[in-house]
């Protein structure tokens, strides 16, 4: 659990991941109206969180994929990027046993977007799983927490040299 | 442990605030395509009907069925009402939702006929067509659905004299 290495193994995750979320979100916060069609097409929020979350989630996505890049509160990043991942597998999973034949909307429009399937779910999952990995076993993340963390110990010591 | 839980929970609940502060104030700065944080009336959600799949059904005339040929199974496609109001002898309802069309198909697949004949309300679209549709591309076999549903099946059935179900046949 605490093996040095899954800091480097999880470097490669962690970059993939703020990949994905930064280039998702971008449609999102440049058409906020075309991503509120793609939330109720879902047809699973009341219409009254249907706005709200098409205008905050792309930001949430935004911020942590940046976070979880340059390795700031990284697990916080992960944290959320699990939790908005598992948000997405339920949605999926109840528009495909409803039999929608809808796109996810995740990286485009509805109108221009892939059709889901089980595969976007399985995709899905797979995220979910290296979200997983990074905030469990990703400790002592490569990046600016690592950084911040070492000049803090340095200033500590440089403050008490006595002890 | 728990501390740097619950230090993660606290970072992810100042990122949400963040994010969301973010997210209002862009969309109130927007000069175009600003939408109001809470709906004012219903999305008009157009999902396409999903386009059929696979092996289509084939068709059958009125005057190719034999109802009394062995292993075969007749499947009634309309509402129950409809179904209760007349149906063939011996078939099984699985009325056809366009809606949701998800047939109970495991129906059919209990019955391990050898040949089903799906019968609708004999209308443009057919549902008897539609759900013979979706069984075979269920990868059902011997699939076929009567041409002009069961108005023409009744047609057929009072010229032949052979009534259904007496008591509840014909109105």
């Amino acid at each position: 659990m605490s093996w040095r290495g899954h800091a480097w193994l999880a470097l490669p995750a962690r970059l993939y991941l703020g990949f994905v979320f930064f280039y998702a979100c971008l449609h999102k916060i440049a058409d906020p109206a075309a991503f509120a069609l793609d939330v109720a097409t879902y047809q699973l929020l009341p219409l009254w969180l249907v706005n709200l979350t098409a205008l905050v989630l792309p930001w949430i996505e935004l911020v942590t994929s940046v976070m979880i890049v340059i390795g700031y509160r990284t697990r916080a990043a992960a944290l959320l990027i699990a939790g908005m991942m598992l948000v997405f597998i339920v949605a999926l999973g109840w528009a495909l046993g409803q039999g929608l034949d809808m796109s996810c909307g995740c990286f485009a429009s509805s109108s221009t977007d892939h059709p889901i399937s089980w595969l976007t779910m399985l995709r899905d999952a797979a995220w979910f799983g290296l979200a997983l990995y990074v905030l469990f076993f990703d400790h002592n993340p490569v990046g600016l927490d690592r950084w911040l963390a070492a000049r803090r110990s340095r200033t500590r010591a440089f403050e008490a040299p006595g002890r | 442990m728990p501390l740097r839980w619950s230090k993660a929970l606290r970072d992810a609940a100042i990122v949400v605030l963040l994010s969301a502060a973010l997210a209002l104030a862009s969309n109130r700065l927007r000069p175009t395509a600003r939408i109001p944080l809470v709906a004012q009336r219903e999305y008009e959600v157009l999902v396409p009907c999903p386009e059929f799949e696979g092996r289509a059904a084939l068709a059958l005339d009125v005057s190719q069925l034999s109802p009394s040929e062995r292993g075969l199974l007749l499947v009634d496609a309309r509402e129950k009402a409809e179904f209760s109001r007349w149906h063939m002898p011996r078939a099984l309802s699985i009325p056809y939702d366009y809606f949701e069309p998800k047939p109970e198909e495991r129906k059919v697949l209990r019955t391990r006929a050898r040949k089903v004949v799906v019968y609708g309300d004999g209308e443009n679209p057919d549902s008897g067509q539609q759900l013979a549709n979706v069984i075979s591309g269920k990868g059902v076999k011997n699939v076929f659905y009567v041409k002009g549903g069961a108005p023409a099946l009744r047609a057929a059935s009072l010229e032949r004299g052979k009534s259904t179900h007496p008591g509840r046949g014909t109105p």
